[in-house]
């Protein structure tokens, strides 16, 4: 009796789903193509055979998996996976010899498992970090370092307080408590957009590191994606999310003024023009947080990845080796743009492809 | 108290024909208590039919074949297919911990019933594992994670089935030993009687007896694992594409692509979770099918 | 209980070769090592996660449980918020769920018409099947934007009367709360509460209900009179198994609570709880941050083996005394 009363429910349950699914066959179901790289360098890897692993930041692991993923396409020989489990934990994978090659968006510090000398940066791509707003009517806002500074701190608690009408003259800003939005998981963008925070606005009191202590009203999503999914449930949010999730997802993007004093968007543009302006070390690193670039995004972050000095297995070597260059070439002009990443410029290449030039592979 | 021991149906009679003396406030008083009942009755199932419905309609969009296969997209960006590397997963994990658990239950429940029965040790074992079966999965993570995954420096899918076996092992032990103690004594006696020893007589005519009861316990443990997610998310990792070894690299399950989709603002990641968990659904619901299929033809040869 | 009296060695030696007697042997040893390995599983649970957590137990001292600052970049790991987070979406879920279980419970064994009971066994089955990432997929993607709109509305309602104004007053935020992971942990347990209180209630005597229905009493009388002072402890046992379950989930939770470490009253804010905070922070956490989440799971262990132990021996209890009366 019990038995086919379920089974009576269920089946009412499954043909039920599936005339549903019959009537919903008209989404578009096959996967959006992959591009297809091409250029000297992709000719090079598809000669190169290899299976190597890397771990570590989940800002550039959109960019990363998309061109690991175009790279199949056409390198048979060549696997490559990236895990983004977090710089932190990409840079002790790395310094445990578990990965080939590390993803990190801050520097190799005191704590981390690594060796001086034994490794080397090579940055691949960058991308802003965009303070998106959820805000009916209001597609166009302006602020200062100051008040982000103070909405991100719990001292500005309403849309329309004179430290946020004050940058954007003509505007109506509504009468609404302002919900902040942030990453709840320790990540690279909290400590870029924190550090940002830190050098250009004198009033904020938080710090900047890869978590900081929010205040408690403040709404915590997972990664960037979570963060921007609140912002997008919830009228009166602000948040903070990479450039390429927010241009993906059409979020309202607030202009910043940066350290000329301008009001600037994110954009790719904006984004080459704090790369631009910024000056690359030595050790191949550079920090183009409130670059002086009249037309730069002051909040744009880097990133780079860890690659060994020298490598004692020469076919991985040879692999990360070609996987790099090309990532940080073809595959950056194919596929960063579309992610809202940016490509570097000439002489940042440059300088990347004589360092990997410099790595030694098989030393004996 | 001594009370004739009235049918049922007699006291329902009895109560009908006094009803109409009732003053109001008693008649309301039990009207009213009787329909809070039926009330919460609803409470639990609008919502139920709520989520079915909800990830029936949204999830039957997408499930087909190409779903079931494919590989994960690499981005949660991309719209379409799949979810198959952790079908693939999702069973094989599933399947790893029940090869564990299920045996070793087995046979810690013939323990208990069989040898031990109310000796201070057997009551000891009873009393943990049904405290055992209240331990949070995530706990379980954390256990496999300190003493396998640390170990042997890599996030397997055996991690996984470790974890679930643990949280599996107790709820055989417990329903296979209720299954156990309704095999009537006069089988075992006969058996023994006729010269067979203990070992057996447990293995050939105890076990047998149970079998329909103990495979149903099984299977409603084994669902209860396939929709495991927390221990999943600490100990097997993540991959996009189908990894069919056990021991070597990450895998991923059903569950742990649900929670990982769920929070995504993304179209295409949302509709996978949804696929995802219609799947999951399916294959739970499908166990505990089978668990009573078998439990109601046990209980009526029974 | 059908346990009459085996001999403790069966009378086997009909067929007696050495063989045999090895066997025998063999066998109840295996079945005791089995029976013995939950035992050692629950040892090894306590001892393996302890060691690895204790360089943040020993970091932190008590401070682990009584400081409100969670802060893994300052190596501070102070857990009270998620405790009270925990404590607090429990006490929602057991307040809802208590009654409606209980309600349940007497509805079938009490009320419903026999063969209606099959389909509520049925309901609350196929409550317990659906898996708990399921209803987190539910909650965040469906019920948490529909409550937003509502959580505000009340909030700007009562938001300034006393009491009400300071559990429903603040926020609304993005309706992942407090209030909403508590809710769906309600639905959540309600299963394994209504089915235990079913158990206990099936224990009550029907002489002593009959009686009171002989004594003209109706069938609301009957339940308060004899059937609810009965299942009194057994079904404070299955509350507090559903507290032990509520307690110790995870991934519900961990996708509608909304991930802030704060104590509030207000219960349209969000929190954090122990198991969710493991599972959402575990992936990017090392050195101290890592042991400090273990340490999480040291306490959530303790925690729910302390309140399942405590609720076994009630309901264990509360069955046996019903069985002697």
């Amino acid at each position: 009796m019990r038995l086919v009363r379920f089974l009576a429910v269920v089946t009412v349950m499954v043909s039920g789903a599936l005339l549903g699914s019959g009537c919903g066959n008209s989404r578009a179901k096959a996967s959006d193509p992959i591009a297809v790289p091409s250029g000297p360098m992709t000719e090079l890897a598809k000669q190169v055979p290899g299976r190597i692993k890397g771990a570590g930041a989940s800002f550039p692991d959109a960019f990363y998996q998309e061109a690991v993923a175009g790279l199949r396409q056409v390198a048979t020989k060549l696997s490559v996976t990236y895990e983004a489990v977090g710089s932190a934990a990409g840079r002790e994978a790395f310094g445990q010899g578990l990965s080939d090659f590390a993803g990190t968006d801050s520097l190799v510090g005191e704590d981390d498992p690594i060796a001086a000398g034994t490794f080397r940066y090579i940055p691949t791509v960058a991308a802003s970090i965009a303070v998106v707003v959820n805000l009916p009517g209001v597609t166009d806002l302006r602020l200062t370092p100051e008040a982000l500074a103070g909405i991100f701190q719990g001292d500005i608690g309403r849309w329309n307080d004179p430290a946020i009408t004050a940058s954007n003259p003509g505007q109506e800003l509504p009468d609404r408590e302002i919900v902040v939005a942030r990453r709840a998981d320790g990540s690279g963008t909290t400590k870029n957009f924190t550090r940002y925070l830190d050098r250009a606005a004198d009033n904020w009191r938080l710090g900047g590191d890869d978590t900081v202590e929010w205040p408690s009203h403040t709404q915590g999503g997972q990664q960037n994606s979570g963060v921007a999914q609140i912002v997008i449930d919830t009228a009166g949010a602000i948040g903070y999310v990479d450039y390429g999730n927010a241009a993906q997802l059409g979020l309202t993007m607030a202009a910043i003024r940066n350290r000329a004093g301008r009001f600037v968007a994110p954009s790719i543009a904006a984004t080459q023009a704090a790369i631009d302006s910024s000056e690359l070390t030595e050790e191949l690193t550079y920090d183009p947080l409130d670059a002086p670039g009249a037309d730069a995004y002051p909040i744009t972050a880097p990133t780079y990845l860890l690659v060994r000095s020298s490598y004692d297995d020469a076919t991985t070597g040879r692999a990360v080796v070609t996987f790099v260059r090309w990532l940080v070439t073809e595959a950056a002009d194919t596929y960063a743009a579309d992610l809202g990443f940016a490509p570097l410029p000439e002489r940042f290449r440059t300088a990347a492809l004589s360092a990997l030039d410099q790595i030694q592979i098989d030393p004996r | 108290m001594t009370v004739v021991d009235m049918p049922t149906d007699a006291g329902h009679d009895v109560e009908v024909s006094l009803e109409a003396n009732l003053s109001p406030a008693r008649r309301i008083a039990d009207h009213a208590a009787t329909a809070a009942m039926v009330l919460s009755f609803a409470v639990a199932a609008v919502p139920l039919v709520m989520i079915i419905g909800y990830v029936f309609l949204k999830g039957g969009q997408v499930v087909d074949m190409a779903f079931l296969t494919e590989a994960i997209p690499n981005s949660y960006r991309r719209v379409g297919p799949g979810m198959g590397p952790a079908v693939v997963g999702t069973v094989i994990i599933t399947a790893a911990a029940s090869a564990m658990a299920i045996p070793l239950g087995v046979l810690g429940a013939i323990y208990l019933n069989e040898y031990g029965k109310q000796n201070r040790l057997a009551r000891t074992i009873r009393f943990m594992a049904d405290v055992m079966t209240g331990v949070p999965s995530v706990v379980m993570g954390v256990f496999v994670y300190v003493v396998w995954v640390l170990r042997f420096r890599e996030q397997t899918g055996f991690a996984g089935s470790l974890a679930l076996a643990c949280l599996m092992l107790p709820i055989v032990i417990r329903t296979t030993e209720e299954m156990l103690r309704l095999v009537p004594d006069e089988l075992r006696l006969a058996s023994l009687a006729l010269g067979a020893r203990r070992w057996r007589t447990t293995l050939t005519v105890v076990l047998p007896a149970a079998l329909p009861g103990i495979t149903s316990g099984a299977m409603l443990a084994v669902a209860r694992a396939a929709g495991e997610t927390a221990p999943i998310l600490l100990v097997t990792g993540l991959t996009f594409d189908t990894n069919w070894s056990l021991f070597e690299g990450n895998n991923t399950t059903l569950a742990a692509q649900i929670f990982r989709n769920a929070s995504q603002p993304y179209e295409g990641a949302q509709l996978r979770a949804y696929g995802a968990a219609f799947t999951l659904i399916l294959l739970v619901f499908a166990c505990t099918i089978v668990a009573r299929i078998i439990s109601a033809r046990f209980s009526t040869t029974r | 209980m059908t346990a009459t009296a085996l001999p403790p060695e069966a009378p086997s030696d009909l067929t007696s070769s050495d063989k045999g007697a090895v066997a025998d042997r063999a066998f109840s040893g295996a079945a005791l090592g089995a029976g013995v390995a939950i035992l050692a599983i629950l040892g090894l649970i306590a001892w393996a996660t302890i060691s690895k957590a204790w360089p943040a137990f020993a970091e932190q001292g008590f401070g682990f449980l009584t400081v409100d600052r969670w802060a893994p970049s300052q190596d501070v790991f102070g857990a009270l918020s998620m405790v009270y987070g925990t404590f607090v979406v429990s006490a929602i879920a057991l307040l809802a769920s208590v009654p409606v279980s209980i309600g349940i419970a007497l509805f079938t064994t009490e009320v419903a018409p026999r063969r209606m009971r099959s389909a509520i066994t049925l309901v609350v089955d196929l409550l317990a099947a659906v898996p708990s990432v399921v209803y987190g997929l539910w909650g965040v993607l469906f019920v948490a934007p529909s409550v937003t709109p509502l959580f505000h509305s009340i909030s700007n309602v009562v938001g300034d009367w006393p009491l009400l104004g300071s559990l429903f007053g603040g926020g609304g935020g993005s309706g992942r709360s407090f209030l909403t992971a508590g809710l769906i942990l309600a639905l959540m347990i309600t299963p394994i509460i209504t089915s235990v209180t079913r158990e206990v209630l099936a224990t009550v005597p029907r002489g002593e209900k009959d009686a009171a229905l002989a004594l003209g009493a109706t069938r609301w009388e009957m339940i308060r009179g004899a059937v609810l002072p009965h299942s009194f402890g057994g079904m404070v046992g299955a509350t507090m198994l559903g507290l032990g379950r509520a307690m110790g989930e995870t991934i519900a939770v961990a996708l509608t609570i909304g991930s802030s470490f704060q104590i509030t009253t207000e219960l349209f804010e969000s929190g954090a709880a122990m198991p969710s905070t493991i599972a959402l922070e575990w992936g990017e956490s090392s050195g101290q941050h890592r042991a400090a989440l273990i340490g999480l799971g040291v306490v959530l262990f303790a925690a729910t083996i302390a309140v399942n132990s405590g609720a076994r021996a009630i309901v264990a209890r509360a069955e046996r005394r019903m069985r002697g009366a």
